[in-house]
């Protein structure tokens, strides 16, 4: 008998416009000890299924079909069977810890409740029960003494490691993972990952992935599916759908995560490659936030019509060097030269250079001011310049550019009638309109859906290609560099370990660290990935893991 | 271009008003706002002033309700409706007057405080967090001793001493405007700050205000009530307050006038009530945040 | 944490002293000339006004008068009532106690009463209970407090005496003095509780509220913890954390009550001490009110941000 078995599950919310189908006859199966992945865009409902799993959807959601727990379908069970079986017989592994964890619990408490609850063998006692928690926290690698702290005292990694013991408190034979690894680090996720592998082959237990990341998947899982709008695409064994993905959608998702050293995802010729003047440089550029420093003396160039990527983990100091490239934070020390001159201080001088290098932030939902239509955004920059001209010619030139065709029709739009993709068209719609020479890009595919990343990147070469424009896109993502970029360089600690063309920093590693993110990136093609993280990383833990 | 800009702006506030009159607590507050503004504006049209004037008084004193006087006479023989009616105009006018002082002072201080950052703003924030706890009834009292009596110096006891909770608001909500990524994209394109607060900041603050206005009324009315029950309000005017006053000097309570004590009182809490649900429905529909949640 | 606390007693101090000053300002600077103020309305000749002048030491100038008086409070005194001829701070001794009886019992019983509705509605939103108990907290919250005794005082009629806190016959042993000023304190502490528990209520539901939708409650459940497990052990301290911090916010609010209610019912309490001397205008009696007053509410404000950090660990580590 199958551990999980869901048969024609749908799921429908009833909403204020009627009701919406999250999920459509969805059809699966696992076994124990066996890992499946469940792979989709954001809203593609994978999450509901899994919070079907437990009956834990809110009350607006209408289910249909069946969800068979060992046999046993829980969409008919009592309230006290329900609770019985909930984390006994299947626990979850909740998206963002930061949130799924009481604050003002201790996380020894809340690992121990669900034991106490269910009356774990040997719960009697608070020593048993204590000396359970201390080998699970030893399970997921942490100290005993962890059980002592509360959730904010501990770093993104170490929340999910107690997500993960809280999850096998009562032994459950299946655990449902949700996006158990998105918004951690490379490295720390690649530990998490190895870390969850272990336990499935350890304890024989069920394993449901839900991530929006293939390759994460990849890794870790034997069966994957992979949904859409609702409905599963495509099925199989997880190799297999990677390799030679048969469903369009499957296709689109597979490309997003290109795999460094792939020639067919590296769409940069070495005829595009510039040997244009230097347009912007840094010179031993250093800040300072009181005692601790967020860049530690930078020495970087971007050359007219260049793209140079700016790799690094978060806190590495990447984005306060971007912030002080563009004169938004001043050095603590050093300089920073466009095309030989000293980054004016003066604010009307400041303003004149911000029509030469213009930003384009991660996240365009929240980069573009709700109220404002799109030809507010886009003519934002225009407005602030007093640039002479016809306005609406300006807008909608800038809006074709960025590849918003007819632009007049995207005029009266707000933000939220966009896609994601299309609001990031427009962030840089507004940085065009300007008439700049170099963009710099601040993760500015991070936050969107896989299909549309290739668009987003595509654009950017587009540009180059065509206005001549120069970029300096800072990311935390290896093969986003490798598709795109001229030159690579990676930050580290607030120091730049390593820079260089793409083919030499990322094919011929020469610092640790280099190899270390080169290492954790999820490989799935043969098995070329290392077994273990070869490199000892001298990292402080709150830098490594915030 | 500004046509379309209009026309969304006219969408939006359909909109607004469409989710407004779905909330039957904010709808009976407006509509219980609308008679009340109606009847003390009419006041001076459908009666008589002099009715007002002691000295012009000739029913009996302390007379229970009748078919004369609807609602009694008060200890001068004076008619509790007719003075009920006109008490309407000075306890909305010191509210209003109040209110838009004290509003005006915390929005300033409030976009001030989160905006330019660096010491001054925290020598104001700590100066707003000193008023703030100061308990503002006391601070009134004290200033409408010292000052000479009259309406003004009760629309600026209470305007002074309100401002502090709207500042606080103003600025937690232009520091969360201000983390939002757009304003760093708005920096970035070259706007300074008259750009970031006229562009970005106010508007997203303004509907706050609102919201924060009509409920600051609603404390401002029974601040005056208060302040005019003390015999601290003006004594050349007639208040609810001062009504109330009346009342518990010459013992309307030991007389058991309750017809003097009661229609007072009731007009504070409908025109507070009125502006309390007005102002909560309000904070529903314009911060989604709490959309579906009250 | 040490430097915490040194740095917000530090800030307190300098409220305190801030008060002491606005005392100053108010009472001093602003009227002009104080004893024309006091004196206005009476006939008065003036030689008397000099005499008066030199009496509360205005005839000096104002930087010396403020030394003088700074002095003077920081030494506990606060100056001579003219209207009582005694010392300020002899007064409100007297009166502080039934003020503290009247104000500690209503906030008590206040908190509790807004606390356990609040947190019921909240559970239960939108339910007929719930809009009861709300639409009714808002009608007493626009209620004001003077008001609200006047009519409770008017419908009980002869069943709680009207004012004053014990009758001049009560025999002197403890349990009978105990029961009269009881007796006494009812109608007074109702009228306090019904004014200011609605505040509580609303702050309460909507802290709530704003936890509902909290990931970890989602978290509790699927654990297979029942309703009101979720409730009592992860849901309510999570939501009464910040309000704790609002219930001593608008201690303000019940000290305005207290000025009113006492005044209403004749409570010899600090209250009505302020009443009285407003009505003078007895300024420096005012002026020691409202130093204490204001002083009392913003060390309660220190002592609820220090409780604050005991209680959450997110602050206690910072």
């Amino acid at each position: 008998m199958n551990l999980l078995e869901l048969r024609d599950l749908s799921v429908h919310y009833r909403g204020a416009r009627g009701e919406v189908t999250a999920v459509r006859s969805v059809s699966l199966g696992l076994e124990a000890g066996e890992t499946l992945g469940l792979a989709g865009e954001s809203g593609c409902g994978k999450s509901t299924v899994a919070m079907s799993v437990l009956r834990l959807l809110p009350r607006d959601a209408r289910v249909e079909g069946q969800v068979l727990l060992d046999g046993e379908d829980v969409r008919g069970m009592s309230w006290g069977r329900l609770r019985a079986v909930r984390w006994a017989a299947a626990s979850v592994v909740f998206q963002g810890a930061m949130h799924a964890l009481n604050p003002v619990h201790r996380v020894g408490e809340q690992i121990a409740e669900p034991m106490r609850l269910h009356g774990v063998t040997g719960s009697a006692s608070s020593s048993s029960v204590s000396s359970s928690v201390s080998a699970l926290l030893d399970q997921v690698e942490l100290p005993a003494r962890t059980a002592r702290a509360y959730p904010h005292e501990l770093s993104g990694g170490q929340k999910q490691r107690v997500m993960i013991a809280m999850a096998l408190a009562c032994e459950p034979r299946l655990v449902i993972a949700d996006e158990p690894t998105t918004a951690l680090d490379v490295v720390v996720q690649a530990q998490v990952l190895d870390l969850l592998k272990r336990l499935v082959s350890e304890r024989d237990i069920g394993l449901v992935m839900i991530s929006h990341d293939l390759s994460v998947l990849a890794s870790t899982c034997d069966r994957l599916a992979v949904m859409q709008h609702g409905q599963i695409v495509e099925e199989g064994p997880a190799r297999q759908v990677i390799a030679a993905p048969t469903h369009p959608h499957t296709q689109t998702l597979a490309a997003a995560f290109p795999t460094v050293g792939d020639p067919a995802s590296r769409h940069v010729t070495a005829s595009d490659t510039s040997t244009g003047p230097v347009l912007l440089r840094a010179e031993g550029v250093r800040v300072d936030y009181g005692t601790t420093t967020a860049v530690a003396g930078v020495d970087l160039e971007v050359r007219a019509g260049e793209i140079v990527a700016l790799v690094g983990q978060s806190g590495s100091g990447k984005t306060t060097l971007a912030r002080t490239l563009l004169g938004l934070q001043r050095p603590t020390a050093g300089r920073v030269l466009f095309e030989g001159a000293e980054l004016p201080r003066s604010a009307s001088g400041l303003r004149a250079y911000r029509r030469q290098v213009q930003l384009v932030l991660q996240d365009p939902t929240s980069a573009l001011n709700p109220r404002h239509s799109v030809y507010e955004a886009v003519a934002e920059g225009l407005r602030i310049h007093r640039i002479a001209g016809d306005e609406p010619t300006q807008v909608a030139e800038a809006l074709s550019h960025a590849e918003l065709r007819p632009p007049e029709r995207f005029f009266p739009s707000l933000p939220h009638e966009l896609s994601g993709g299309q609001r990031q068209r427009v962030v840089i719609a507004g940085a065009l309109a300007l008439g700049p020479r170099l963009l710099i890009a601040d993760e500015p595919v991070a936050s969107l859906d896989a299909s549309v990343r290739g668009e987003i990147l595509a654009l950017l070469l587009r540009l180059r290609r065509e206005l001549d424009l120069a970029a300096l896109v800072i990311t935390h993502d290896l093969g986003l560099a490798w598709t795109i970029a001229d030159r690579v360089a990676v930050m580290y600690q607030g120091e730049l370990v390593e820079q260089g063309t793409v083919e030499q920093v990322l094919l011929a590693p020469r610092h640790d660290y280099t190899r270390t993110l080169l290492a954790a990136v999820p490989q799935h093609q043969g098995s070329t990935r290392p077994d273990q993280l070869s490199v000892e990383l001298r990292l402080p833990p709150h830098r490594l893991l915030g | 271009m500004t046509a379309i800009v209009w026309q969304r702006r006219r969408a939006a506030a359909r909109a607004t008003w469409r989710e407004f009159a779905a909330r039957r607590g904010g709808l009976a507050g407006l509509i219980g706002l609308a008679v009340i503004t109606l009847l003390a504006l009419l006041a001076p049209l459908v009666t008589d002033v002099s009715g007002l004037d002691v000295t012009r008084a000739t029913a009996r004193p302390w007379q229970p309700p009748s078919a004369e006087y609807w609602l009694g006479t008060d200890h001068n023989g004076r008619s509790v409706l007719l003075l009920t009616w006109w008490g309407t105009r000075v306890s909305l006018v010191v509210g209003l007057a109040a209110t838009v002082l004290s509003v005006l002072i915390g929005t300033v201080v409030g976009i001030a405080a989160a905006h330019f950052g660096g010491w001054a703003s925290a020598v104001l924030m700590r100066f707003t967090d000193f008023f703030l706890v100061l308990p503002s009834m006391v601070l009134a009292i004290a200033l409408s001793t010292v000052l000479p009596r009259g309406l003004g110096t009760i629309v600026l006891a209470i305007g002074v001493t309100a401002w502090p909770a709207t500042a606080r608001l103003v600025r937690a909500q232009t520091l969360a405007v201000e983390a939002r990524p757009f304003i760093e994209r708005a920096q970035a394109l070259g706007g300074g700050h008259g750009h970031v607060i006229g562009r970005h900041v106010l508007p997203a603050v303004l509907p706050l205000v609102f919201v924060n206005t009509t409920l600051t009324v609603a404390s401002a009315i029974v601040l005056e009530s208060t302040l005019s029950f003390l015999g601290l309000g003006d004594p050349t005017r007639v208040s609810w307050g001062s009504l109330l006053h009346a009342a518990n000097v010459h013992g309307a309570v030991s007389q058991r006038a309750w017809w003097f004590l009661v229609p007072p009182g009731l007009g504070v809490v409908c025109v507070v009530l009125a502006f309390t649900l007005c102002g909560r429905a309000l904070e529903t529909v314009l911060n989604p945040r709490l959309k579906g949640e009250r | 944490m040490i430097r915490h606390l040194a740095g917000k007693l530090g800030g307190a101090l300098v409220s305190l002293l801030f008060v002491v000053a606005l005392g100053f300002v108010l009472f001093r600077v602003i009227p002009g000339d104080p004893v024309v103020a006091m004196t206005r309305g009476r006939p008065v000749t003036g030689d008397q006004l000099a005499e008066l002048r030199v009496r509360l030491g205005v005839d000096k100038p104002l930087p010396e008068q403020f030394v003088d008086y700074l002095t003077a409070v920081l030494r506990g005194d606060l100056g001579t009532s003219h209207v009582y001829n005694r010392p300020v701070a002899e007064l409100i001794g007297e009166r502080l106690w039934p003020t503290v009886l009247l104000v500690g019992t209503s906030t008590v019983l206040a908190v509790a009463l807004g606390l356990w509705l609040g947190i019921r509605g909240a559970w239960r939103r939108g339910s007929r209970s719930d809009r009861i108990s709300t639409g009714l907290a808002l009608a007493q919250w626009a209620m004001p407090t003077f008001w609200l005794g006047m009519l409770l005082s008017l419908a009980t009629g002869n069943l709680f005496p009207s004012g004053g806190m014990r009758y001049p016959d009560t025999p002197p042993d403890f349990l009978s003095q105990a029961l009269d000023v009881a007796h006494h304190m009812v109608l007074p502490c109702l009228t306090l509780i019904a004014v200011v528990y609605a505040q509580y209520l609303l702050v309460m539901r909507s802290s709530l509220l704003e936890e509902m939708h909290a990931d970890y409650l989602t978290t509790a459940r699927a654990k297979g913890l029942r309703d009101d497990l979720v409730r009592r052990r992860h849901a309510v301290p999570n939501a009464l954390l910040p309000t704790v911090t609002l219930v001593f916010l608008h201690l303000g609010l019940v000290v305005s009550g207290a000025i009113t209610v006492e005044t209403v019912f004749s409570w010899p309490g600090l209250g009505l001490l302020t009443y009285e001397a407003l009505t003078g205008p007895d300024l420096p009696l005012l002026q020691g009110t409202f130093v204490l007053l204001s002083g009392a509410v913003i060390s309660m404000n220190v002592f609820a941000d220090l409780l604050y950090r005991v209680l959450d660990p997110r602050v206690r580590a910072s």
